[in-house]
C-alpha cells in the first residue's frame, strides 16, 4: 500500500483496520493524536474566520455611508473588540499552530508527538476560550477595542463583565497555545527520524520549532498582563489604573510584545508553508534553504523587540522610539531575503499554477503591500501622522490577510490531500482566489488614502461627509463583501471536497519531505516504516532509488537504496 | 514614486498635508520618502512575481534547472537590503530630529517687552472633551486658540483613559495618558482653523471627541485669553455670590 511497505525490510505490527468501537466524532474529540488535534484546530480556526468576516461586514456596513445609524456606537465597539479577538486568538494563531501540529511530526518522521496530552489539553483550552468569548454575546461582550487599553478596560470605565470575558478567553487561548508549543518544540527536538539532523530538517518543521519558541517567549508576557488586569478588575488591584500608583503604559509595553510576536508567528508560518509549496510546485529545490531558515529565526527574534514601534505616540522617551524604529527597519533584511529566495526558487523552474501555488503567489503579493506600508509606521516622524489612522488598519490587514488567509489557504490546499485523502476542487479554488485578490485590494487599498490623506482615525463608528472619505469607505465596504464571497467559496470548497473531492495520491504534489511518504490520510501511527534520512530531500532520494531499481542498477552509479529504520548510515 | 507622475489630485489624496507647521512638514516629507521606498518594494515584488509566473509556467514545457542557490548572490542581496535598511534608519532619525527641533517664536509671534515668548498650554483629555488651560488661568473646551508664529509647548495629560490628540496639519498625534505628561511643541505659520480628532478608542462617545485649533494674530490671542479670563472670573463670582446670597432665599 505505502511506498514504505514495499521497501520494508522487516515485518511490523500494523494497527490499521481495527473495527471502530465508538462513533467517529467521539474518537476525534477524545483523540490525542496530533493529526486529529491539528485537523480540529484547523477546522475550528476556519470556522472562526467565517465569524470574523461576519463581524467585519457588519462594521463595514455601518461605515459604508457617512453618519450612518445602522449600529449603535456601543454595538460597534463590541463587534470591533470581538472581531479583533476572533481574528488573532481564534483564527490566525490556531490556524498556524494547527498546520504545524498536523504536518511537523509527519515531516520529521515521528509516529506521534512527544507530549500528546499537552496538545490535547491545548486544543480544549482553545475551544473553551472560544466558548467564553462568544458566550459574551449572551450578556455583554467587551467594548474596549482590539487591544483593550487600560484605564478604559478598568472597572471604573467598563463595569460590565465583557472585559473579563475577553481576558479569560485571551488568557485560556494563550495558555493552550503555550501547551501546544511545548509539545511541538519537544517533538522536533526529540523525535526526528534517524539521520534527520537539524540541517536536514524541512523548513516548515524549522518554522514549527521557531514559532513554538517564539510563543513560549511572548505568550507568558500576555498572560502576565491579563492576570494583572484581572486582579485590577476583580480584586481591587491597581496595576494599570489611572490613579496615583498605576502604570497604564505598562499594559501597552507588555501586550505589544505579545501582539508583535503573534504578527511574526503568522508571517513565519505563511513563509514557511510557501517554502514547501513553491519548490514542490516549481519542481526545483528551495533557493538557499539555510538563508530562509535563518531569516525565519531572525524575524522571530527581531519582531517582538520592535514592540515600541507600536507606541510611537505614547509618552515614552525618544530613545525607545528609535529602538523600535531600528528593530522594525532591521526586518527589511530577513523579509527581503525571504521574498528574494522564494522568487529565485521559481526562476528556471517549471511552475504548476495549481491552487496552492496560486494562493501562495497571492500571499506574497498581499504580504508585500502590508509590510511595505509598515515602513511609514516605523519611521518616527512619519508615524506621528499615520499611527491610529485607517492607514494602519490597511497595513495590518494586508499583512495578516496575506499571511493567515492567503498563506493559510495555500497551506490548506497543499496539505488537504494528505489530511483527507481528497484534493480540493481546482476550478472553485481559482474563482475563489481571484475574487479574494480583488476583494482584498478593494477593501483595504482605499483605506490607505482615507488614513494617510484624510486622517480618518481607527475604531471610529462613524465619519462625517465633510471629512472627504465617503467614497473610499464605500469602496472599502463593497470590497469587504467581495473578499468575504471569495473566502466563503474556499471554505465551501473545503467542506464539499471532504466528500466529493477527487481522490488524492500519497504524494500529491511531488514533495520532498516525509509527510508525502505516509498514506493519505496517514494511519494513526503515521508510518509503517520510517526511512533513514540522508539529505534534506528524503523523499526525492526514495523516488530516485525506486526509479533506479526499475531501470536496473547501473554498476558504479547507483545510490544506496534508503534502508528501513535502524540501519546505520 | 507615484507623486512624480500621477495627477496632482492623486498625490493630494495620498498626502497627509498640507502642513501648517514645520514639524508637520518634516513628518510629511518623511512619509513621502517611506511611501517611495514602499512603492519601489511593492512594484519590484509584484512585477517579478507576474513575470516569473508567466515565464516559467509548466505549459512552456521547460525542464527545471537544478540550482540550489549561490551563497554569493545571497550575500549580495543581503548586503543590499542591509544598506537600504541603514539608509532608511538614518533618514528616519534625521527627519525626526528636525521635526523635534520645533522652530522658536518668529517675528510675527507673541512678544512681551520685545521678548519672544514661548507659550505653555496644558491639553487635558477627558471622556469626551479636550480642555485647554492657558497660562493666565483661563481655560476653554474643544477649541484651542493660539497665536501665529509662536512656539507653543502643549502638555498632554488625561484625567481618565488614554486619549489621542491628533490635528493632522500641526505635526500629527500624541497620546494623553493618565499619570504621564506627553509633550508636543508646535509653531503654526498660517492663521486659520485646523480640525482634529481623537485617535485612541476612549469609549462610547469617542467619535464625538473632536477638537479645533484656531490660529490668530498675537493681539487677537491676547484679547481672547483676557476676555476668557474675565468671563470665567465673573461667572465664578456670580456663582459664588449666588451660593452665599442664595442660601437666605
Amino acid at each position: 500500500m505505502s511506498a514504505g511497505r514495499s521497501t520494508a525490510g522487516r515485518p511490523e505490527l500494523v494497527a490499521e483496520g481495527f473495527p471502530r468501537r465508538r462513533p467517529r466524532w467521539v474518537e476525534m474529540a477524545t483523540s490525542s493524536d496530533h493529526k486529529d488535534v491539528g485537523r480540529i484546530l484547523i477546522a475550528a480556526s476556519l470556522g472562526f474566520l467565517f465569524l470574523a468576516l461576519v463581524e467585519l461586514l457588519l462594521m463595514r456596513l455601518q461605515l459604508s455611508i457617512p453618519e450612518n445609524t445602522f449600529l449603535e456606537p456601543q454595538t460597534f465597539n463590541r463587534l470591533l473588540s470581538i472581531y479583533g479577538a476572533t481574528g488573532i486568538f481564534l483564527f490566525a494563531i490556531p490556524l498556524a499552530l494547527g498546520l504545524f501540529y498536523y504536518a511537523v511530526p509527519l515531516q520529521i518522521g515521528a509516529r506521534a508527538t512527544a507530549l500528546p496530552r499537552l496538545g490535547q489539553i491545548g486544543l480544549w483550552l482553545y475551544l473553551g476560550a472560544a466558548t467564553v468569548l462568544y458566550a459574551g454575546f449572551l450578556y455583554t461582550p467587551s467594548q474596549a477595542g482590539v487591544n483593550p487599553l487600560p484605564p478604559l478596560s478598568e472597572l471604573a470605565f467598563i463595569a460590565d463583565n465583557g472585559v473579563d470575558a475577553w481576558g479569560t478567553a485571551a488568557g485560556l487561548a494563550t495558555l493552550g497555545f503555550i501547551l501546544i508549543a511545548i509539545d511541538l518544540s519537544t517533538t522536533v527536538r526529540r523525535l526526528r527520524a534517524p539521520g534527520m539532523a537539524w540541517r536536514r530538517l524541512p523548513v516548515f518543521s524549522w518554522a514549527g520549532a521557531i514559532g513554538s519558541w517564539l510563543l513560549l517567549f511572548v505568550g507568558p508576557v500576555l498572560l502576565a498582563a491579563i492576570t494583572m488586569l484581572m486582579i485590577d478588575r476583580n480584586f481591587g488591584g491597581a496595576f494599570f489604573v489611572g490613579g496615583a500608583d498605576g502604570a497604564p503604559l505598562l499594559w501597552q509595553h507588555l501586550t505589544w510584545i505579545f501582539y508583535s510576536g503573534a504578527y511574526a508567528l503568522v508571517l513565519i508560518a505563511a513563509f514557511a508553508a510557501l517554502a514547501e509549496i513553491v519548490p514542490a510546485l516549481s519542481r526545483k529545490p528551495l533557493f538557499n534553504r539555510g538563508a530562509v531558515i535563518g531569516s525565519l529565526a531572525a524575524i522571530a527574534v527581531i519582531t517582538p523587540l520592535a514592540w515600541t514601534q507600536n507606541m510611537l505616540t505614547a509618552p515614552i522617551g525618544i530613545g525607545w522610539m528609535y529602538f523600535g524604529m531600528t528593530m522594525a527597519l532591521a526586518l527589511i533584511v530577513p523579509f527581503g531575503l525571504l521574498f528574494f529566495n522564494l522568487i529565485a526558487t521559481m526562476v528556471g523552474g517549471t511552475l504548476r499554477l495549481r491552487a496552492p501555488l496560486l494562493f501562495g503567489l497571492g500571499a506574497l503579493a498581499t504580504i508585500s503591500v502590508g509590510l511595505a506600508a509598515e515602513l511609514g509606521h516605523s519611521m518616527v516622524a512619519s508615524a506621528w501622522q499615520l499611527k491610529n489612522t485607517v492607514d494602519a488598519t490597511a497595513a495590518t490587514h494586508f499583512a495578516l490577510i496575506g499571511g493567515a488567509v492567503f498563506g493559510g489557504f495555500a497551506a490548506l490546499h497543499f496539505w488537504f490531500p494528505k489530511m483527507t485523502g481528497r484534493t480540493m476542487g481546482e476550478s472553485l479554488a481559482r474563482i475563489s482566489f481571484w475574487t479574494m485578490l480583488l476583494g482584498v485590494a478593494l477593501a483595504f487599498a482605499p483605506l490607505f488614502i482615507a488614513g494617510a490623506g484624510y486622517g480618518q482615525v481607527v475604531d471610529a463608528y462613524k465619519f462625517y461627509d465633510e471629512a472627504g472619505v465617503s467614497t473610499y469607505n464605500l469602496i472599502a465596504g463593497i470590497g469587504s463583501f467581495v473578499l468575504a464571497a471569495g473566502v466563503v467559496m474556499t471554505l465551501a470548497n473545503a467542506v464539499l471536497s471532504l466528500r466529493s473531492g477527487p481522490a488524492a495520491g500519497h504524494d500529491q504534489w511531488g514533495g520532498d519531505s516525509l509527510e508525502w511518504f505516509a498514506t493519505s490520510p496517514p494511519p494513526a501511527h503515521n508510518f509503517d516504516v520510517v526511512p533513514d534520512v540522508r539529505s534534506e530531500q528524503p523523499l526525492r532520494d526514495i523516488r530516485e532509488a525506486l526509479a533506479e531499481r526499475e531501470r536496473g542498477p547501473v554498476p558504479g552509479t547507483a545510490r544506496p537504496e534508503p534502508a528501513p529504520t535502524g540501519s546505520a548510515d | 514614486m507615484l507623486g512624480a507622475w500621477a495627477p496632482a489630485a492623486a498625490a493630494d489624496a495620498l498626502s497627509p498635508g498640507p502642513a501648517a507647521s514645520p514639524a508637520a512638514e518634516e513628518g510629511i516629507v518623511l512619509y513621502w520618502i517611506a511611501f517611495a521606498l514602499a512603492t519601489v518594494f511593492v512594484v519590484a515584488i509584484l512585477a517579478t512575481l507576474l513575470y516569473v509566473a508567466r515565464k516559467y509556467r509548466s505549459e512552456r514545457g521547460a525542464e527545471p534547472r537544478r540550482i540550489r542557490g549561490g551563497a554569493k548572490t545571497q550575500a549580495r542581496v543581503g548586503a543590499a537590503l542591509g544598506a537600504l535598511a541603514t539608509v532608511a534608519l538614518v533618514i528616519g532619525i534625521v527627519f525626526t530630529e528636525s521635526a523635534e527641533r520645533t522652530a522658536e517664536t518668529g517675528p510675527r509671534g507673541l512678544l512681551t517687552d520685545n521678548e519672544r515668548q514661548t507659550l505653555e498650554i496644558t491639553a487635558t483629555g477627558q471622556q469626551w472633551l479636550w480642555r485647554y488651560d492657558y497660562p493666565n488661568g483661563a481655560f476653554s473646551y474643544y477649541r484651542l486658540v493660539i497665536p501665529v508664529d509662536t512656539r507653543v509647548n502643549l502638555d498632554l495629560v488625561s484625567t481618565d483613559v488614554v486619549h489621542g490628540w491628533f490635528v493632522p496639519a500641526l505635526g500629527g498625534k500624541r497620546d494623553a495618558v493618565p499619570n504621564k505628561t506627553n509633550e508636543l511643541a508646535i509653531r503654526v505659520d498660517e492663521e486659520g482653523v485646523y480640525r482634529g480628532d481623537s485617535a485612541v478608542l476612549s469609549g462610547t462617545s469617542y467619535t464625538a471627541m473632536r477638537t479645533a485649533v484656531e490660529v490668530v494674530s498675537p493681539e487677537e490671542y491676547e484679547d481672547f485669553v483676557a476676555r476668557l479670563k474675565f468671563d470665567i472670573d465673573q461667572a465664578q463670582e456670580e456663582a459664588t455670590s449666588r451660593l452665599v446670597g442664595g442660601g437666605a432665599q
